[in-house]
């Protein structure tokens, strides 16, 4: 009898006990900070200053590893082909581009994403000839989906990438064209569902210039992308070239007086308009930089979805200009960008092809 | 004879362990090296955003993996805008591991902000709340809790308690009119804690708790323990402790645990900015809960009146509104607000069940004559009447 009476007393005891421990358990969540650790001292790039002894969740460090895309190296970076010349004395550009749609990005810090590539990053090559030139492009698909690209721009309707499309697994194709309009074009996948091809990443620039060349000039590329890595139809992250914040983190380098030309392509899916403006200055805006006339003289343009222009500015005074979208919340999520003007005598660094 | 007794012994916990152990070896044989026939399907990382405080320029947030993977935190948002942030102890969340999100941000009073956290794979999870400066715990803030709870708790139910001498001095029938419409009270208590419990849980507890499966088994194990104490206390009443006061007493103890978690959900409500607690709200629950005295006191109506014993029972179904006030302003959790609830509802249910068999012992074992059905009724009544106040 006795036994029995300590037996249900040390189970009743252990299952208080055991409920006590699971409900303070539940219930008070941090049993895990060490107090007694040193907090460090980290400057975010709002300016706001955190002090912690644990982790900072950084929206523009990226830490350890390289970038697996570096959109300093895409910003300057002009695809002309492999040139030849026809029998008619008409310039050959041949390109070749390979989708693949199995790769995992760090496309912001810390969050992983998996983009579909032409020629591995997002955006694809710029892809650049000069008015009246033959583009030819082979067009691998390595992926697992059927793919296309479909050029903006003239040409033939089977030369469209809509209805041809290329099998997963090693397909090919070779789209074959005479480069023009002069201007700045989008390609992209063109492939059901439309939206998943083209938010995955499957777009890039082809850029027709004039036969007489443009004036030099310091020359770049921007897509205006984002990723919606819930897939929940809105974007999560916004970016000129891909990365979040990247050219506030690493402001883009220019000379004071020497002109700046930009090619801006607004790729973005989910969100109706996206724009662009510009601190300290004022541009020329040339609408698919098809005419050589600027259409206005402004600091903010609008782009619908496939919108895109040429921008012209110069600066005359040094210091550091923000360029970002004057639709905040896109700005706020990483679509902001920062020049950094420096008075210099070498104005031609970039303006020679 | 021992010697036999023993190998049986040996023979019993071994047929206990045979099957625990048989399915420790299955789940090792499924989980160890080299087994990779389960290693399809997809797992989903699942966070639950448990808390966000407001305080001087910063917003913090208690978040929990409620997963079945772990996870790791990578950034976080204010109203969809990324915000750069601190995560302590680190970013990496084991299952039910919980972190502390802390966010530099200039809030304005009032407003109200989403906090959104995206983990590595582009998930993101959110919650909103109103932006109200956190009280830091001081003097002021425990004795205004305290203050709260004695006016929610312990003045109604003295109040109520004063009935005793209105009731001692009625017929029996109509004594038994109020012995059910105070079962009545309380079962209608015992419901809505329930209820609370069952919000609570869909609106703050993670999936992965169970919530309603956490209320059901509390209430249950909660009324049994009662259920169980309470008859020993009875049947081992000495003089001093006569059938009635210990009935009070129960009762008096049930509704202690309901009034905790009222205070509760007071404190929480107040420290986390959700509700202003007017005038109005007070004296509503203030009517609400006068009828917890009529309940105390309606079983010892009969005995001698023990002002004493009575106050006594009075502070004990009182008092814990201003612990349940305390916890709830200062360390709230809505997993200790479940399980209080449901303690509560538990403990009432066990009350009614003591005045149903007390009414039918005193009264030839009948429960269907016309004063207990409606004393049942309007007791059911009143108390959904009053609680249109609150």
């Amino acid at each position: 009898m006795h036994l029995v009476k300590t037996m249900k007393g040390k189970m009743l005891l252990a299952l208080i006990a055991g409920s006590f421990v699971a409900v303070i358990y539940f219930s008070l969540p941090i049993l895990n900070i060490d107090a007694t650790k040193e907090p460090k001292t980290f400057l975010t790039h709002s300016g706001a200053v955190i002090q912690t002894t644990g982790e900072v969740l950084d929206p523009v460090g990226y830490s350890g590893e390289p970038l697996e895309f570096d959109p300093d190296k895409y910003l300057r970076e002009f695809n002309y082909g492999r040139v030849s010349k026809l029998s008619d004395g008409t310039t050959l550009r041949e390109f070749t581009i390979i989708a693949e749609d199995d790769k995992i990005m760090e496309i912001s810090p810390g969050i992983f994403y998996n983009v579909w590539t032409f020629n591995g990053t997002v955006p694809g090559p710029t892809i650049r000839a000069t008015e009246g030139d033959l583009v030819r492009v082979h067009f691998i698909n390595n992926g697992q989906k059927p793919h296309t690209i479909h050029f903006h721009g003239i040409h033939k309707a089977e030369m469209d990438g809509v209805f041809e499309s290329v099998g997963q697994g090693g397909g090919q194709f070779t789209y074959e064209f005479t480069a023009g309009p002069v201007g700045v074009h989008p390609y992209h996948c063109h492939v059901m569902p439309l939206e998943e091809h083209i938010s995955h990443g499957l777009y890039g620039i082809y850029i027709v210039d004039p036969k007489e060349g443009r004036p030099p000039a310091d020359e770049m590329v921007m897509v205006l992308n984002g990723f919606d890595t819930d897939f929940d139809a809105e974007n999560n992250f916004y970016a000129v070239n891909t990365i979040p914040f990247y050219y506030q983190h690493h402001p883009i380098q220019i000379n004071t007086n020497e002109l700046i030309r930009v090619y801006v392509v607004n790729i973005l899916e989910f969100d109706q308009i996206n724009n662009l403006h510009l601190h300290g200055n004022l541009f020329n805006y040339y609408p698919a930089g098809t005419s050589t006339i600027p259409s206005m003289y402004t600091d903010v343009v609008t782009f619908s979805q496939g919108d895109r222009g040429i921008m012209e500015f110069k600066y005359q005074y040094p210091g550091k200009y923000l360029f970002h979208a004057h639709k905040t919340e896109f700005a706020e999520k990483g679509w902001t960008g920062i020049f950094l003007a420096k008075d210099s005598e070498n104005t031609t660094q970039y303006g020679e092809k | 004879m021992e010697e036999i007794k023993k190998t049986s012994k040996a023979k019993l916990v071994a047929s206990a362990l045979i099957p625990i152990v048989a399915l420790g070896l299955m789940i090792a044989y499924i989980f160890g090296p080299g087994s990779s026939f389960l290693g399809f399907g997809v797992s989903l990382p699942e966070i639950t955003i448990e808390k966000i405080e407001f305080l001087d320029s910063k917003i913090i947030a208690i978040i929990r993996n409620t997963g079945h993977v772990d996870v790791e935190v990578a950034q976080a948002d204010v109203n969809d805008r990324i915000q750069p942030a601190a995560i302590e102890p680190d970013k990496s969340l084991n299952r039910f591991e919980t972190a502390k999100v802390i966010i530099p941000f200039e809030w304005n009073e009032k407003e109200p902000y989403k906090i959104g956290l995206t983990l590595s794979d582009g998930t993101r999870f959110s919650k909103s709340a109103i932006a109200v400066q956190v009280p830091e715990p001081s003097f002021e803030l425990v004795s205004y809790f305290a203050i709260i709870g004695t006016y929610v708790g312990i003045i109604p139910v003295l109040i109520g308690l004063l009935w005793f001498p209105f009731i001692a001095k009625m017929s029996k029938n109509k004594y038994k009119f109020f012995l059910a419409l105070t079962a009545g009270l309380l079962l209608f208590l015992g419901i809505d804690a329930i209820k609370e419990g069952l919000e609570i849980s869909t609106k703050s507890l993670a999936g992965a708790f169970n919530g309603q499966l956490l209320v059901a088994t509390i209430v249950v194990v909660s009324f049994l323990g009662l259920y169980y104490s309470s008859e020993k206390l009875i049947s081992r009443t000495t003089l001093s402790i006569t059938k009635p006061v210990a009935i009070g007493l129960m009762i008096a103890i049930g509704i202690g645990l309901h009034n905790l978690g009222e205070g509760l959900a007071i404190g929480a409500a107040v420290g986390l900015g959700e509700i202003a607690l007017s005038t109005f709200l007070i004296v509503g629950f203030a009517i609400h809960n006068t009828t917890e005295g009529l309940a105390i006191a309606a079983p010892m109506a009969k005995g001698k009146p023990l002002i004493g014993k009575l106050v006594m029972m009075g502070m004990i179904a009182g008092t814990p509104a201003i612990f349940g006030a305390w916890i709830g302003g200062f360390v709230y959790s809505p997993f200790a607000a479940v399980v209080f609830l449901s303690i509560g509802a538990g403990a009432i249910f066990q009350v009614v069940v003591s005045i149903i068999n007390w009414i039918r012992q005193d009264e030839e074992k009948t429960f269907s004559a016309m004063s207990v059905v409606s004393g049942f009724s309007v007791g059911m009544l009143i108390m959904y009447l009053t609680s249109i106040f609150v």
